[in-house]
């Protein structure tokens, strides 16, 4: 299948409304795109996500220095969940209507 | 224990002072653009063309078929320096991809990019050509008004009370200059130049639309690739539908498109592309970081700088009004500056 854009498959990742740490997020999308060991690539998807959480997509729960030097040995990470907003947004924008819906699933609402 | 809390505002701050930053630069840059842009009226193959075309529709429909081709070959510039500006940045790949997703993510830069080309573009080389282009620039200025607005009633971009009145000062700067302007004309033995002022809303009212509809599909998109992928339709509609229908209608379009092929029109144009394609470079980036409505705000002191700019290379010099607009302009850029950060973290409401 066709890649699709950065921020669709950013926000596809998050569509399992699990909380993820924005390395992980970085890294999986980097090694998908063939760009795992880019770093000015993985700058760019960062951005990414916090251009997503600018606009309401993605919310900042949690916040830790990155002290193992994982991302950027000093700097803070960040962990995003997806808000409503951006479930709905990612639904009617570029996923279809049937992602975001493991809690509903699982809780036999469909 | 290093508090997080702090680190946090600390690259929140960082973030909301980069978009400034951007949207200044979009200034500089948008400022600079209406040097080449007013001097492509005084030199051939536009000239030229002016007076074949004058001789074949009478009162001021030359100017506009010309306008036309100006606007194309600016797209044209335009789109060969965002393709490097792509390329250097590795984007390529992403642009054909964001391209690719045409229902959710890239029909909106094709609508944005009806309302900046065809619209703001071709209007804002109208003023140039009818009134001048100091007129031209400063004409443009309500289009934050019309954007943050627009952003504000349609997917509820919060518009902080400080932000507002940046934002009314802005405005009246732009009024002022446009009606001191008028107020001239009316009382001038040439009478209204009504295409002129015409193109001057066109400018504000494309501008402001586009920012607000572009915001839709920056949402899905990165900034770089969205804003090419909306000169990649601009360049579509001019190069595909209109310069071909007006050649159709009988209009020399593509015996002139030829001979802009020479050294003095291709730098020109050349220089409109790079100031106007990085201009929106900038302008495109700060919308992430800091909301369409600000970052068109402080992008909004191009009127200011044009000013300067033509005065310095062209030695226009405007009315007063337009030295007091542009006061009123910075006024109100500094009083949407000053806003606490924090009142901005989410940009949506």
């Amino acid at each position: 299948m066709a890649k699709r854009p950065f921020k669709f498959r950013l926000l596809e990742l998050c569509t399992d409304e699990e909380p993820h740490w924005n390395n992980d997020l970085v890294n999986q999308v980097a090694k998908e795109y063939g760009a795992e060991n880019n770093k000015f690539m993985k700058e760019t998807l960062n951005f990414d996500l916090i251009e997503l959480a600018a606009f309401g997509f993605l919310q900042d729960i949690e916040q830790k220095v990155d002290d193992e030097g994982v991302w950027l040995k000093g700097a803070l990470l960040h962990k995003y969940v997806i808000t409503d907003y951006g479930k709905a947004r990612a639904q009617d924008a570029c996923l279809g209507p049937d992602i975001g819906l493991k809690k509903k699933r699982e809780a036999g609402e469909i | 224990m290093v508090d997080t809390e702090q680190m946090r505002i600390k690259e929140h701050e960082n973030r909301i002072r980069s978009g400034y930053m951007w949207a200044l630069f979009c200034a500089v840059l948008w400022g600079l653009w209406y040097i080449p842009g007013t001097v492509v009226w005084t030199i051939e193959p536009f000239t030229g063309m002016l007076e074949e075309v004058s001789g074949m529709i009478s009162g001021d429909g030359p100017l506009v078929i010309v306008a036309a081709l100006v606007t194309a070959f600016n797209a044209l510039t335009v789109i060969i320096a965002l393709m490097v500006w792509n390329g250097t940045l590795l984007r390529l790949p992403e642009l054909g991809r964001t391209l690719r997703e045409f229902k959710p993510c890239s029909k909106w830069f094709l609508i944005g990019s009806v309302c900046g080309g065809p619209i703001a573009i071709f209007g804002s080389f109208m003023a140039m050509a009818f009134i001048g282009g100091a007129f031209a620039a400063v004409a443009g200025l309500l289009y934050p008004g019309v954007g943050s607005i627009t952003a504000n009633l349609w997917y509820g971009e919060k518009i902080t009370k400080r932000a507002a009145v940046g934002i009314l000062v802005i405005i009246a700067g732009g009024v002022t200059i446009f009606g001191g302007g008028l107020i001239n004309d009316i009382q001038s033995a040439e009478g209204v130049a009504w295409l002129g002022y015409l193109g001057g809303a066109m400018a504000a009212l494309g501008w402001g639309l586009e920012g607000a509809i572009a915001g839709v599909g920056l949402e899905v998109s990165e900034s770089d690739t969205g804003l090419t992928a909306r000169f990649v339709f601009e360049l579509l509609l001019w190069w595909i539908i209109i310069i071909p229908a007006l050649a159709i209608a009988g209009f020399p379009m593509y015996e002139y498109a030829i001979q802009v092929f020479q050294p003095i029109p291709l730098l020109v144009m050349v220089f409109a592309g790079i100031t106007f394609g990085f201009c929106y470079v900038s302008w495109y980036k700060s919308f992430p970081l800091i909301g369409v409505g600000r970052g068109q705000g402080v992008a909004n002191l191009y009127g200011l700088m044009s000013i300067i700019f033509l005065f310095l290379f062209l030695g226009s010099t405007p009315a007063w009004t337009v030295f007091v607009g542009g006061l009123l302009c910075i006024a109100g850029a500094f009083i949407m500056f000053t806003e606490e950060s924090l009142e901005i973290e989410t940009l949506r409401g």
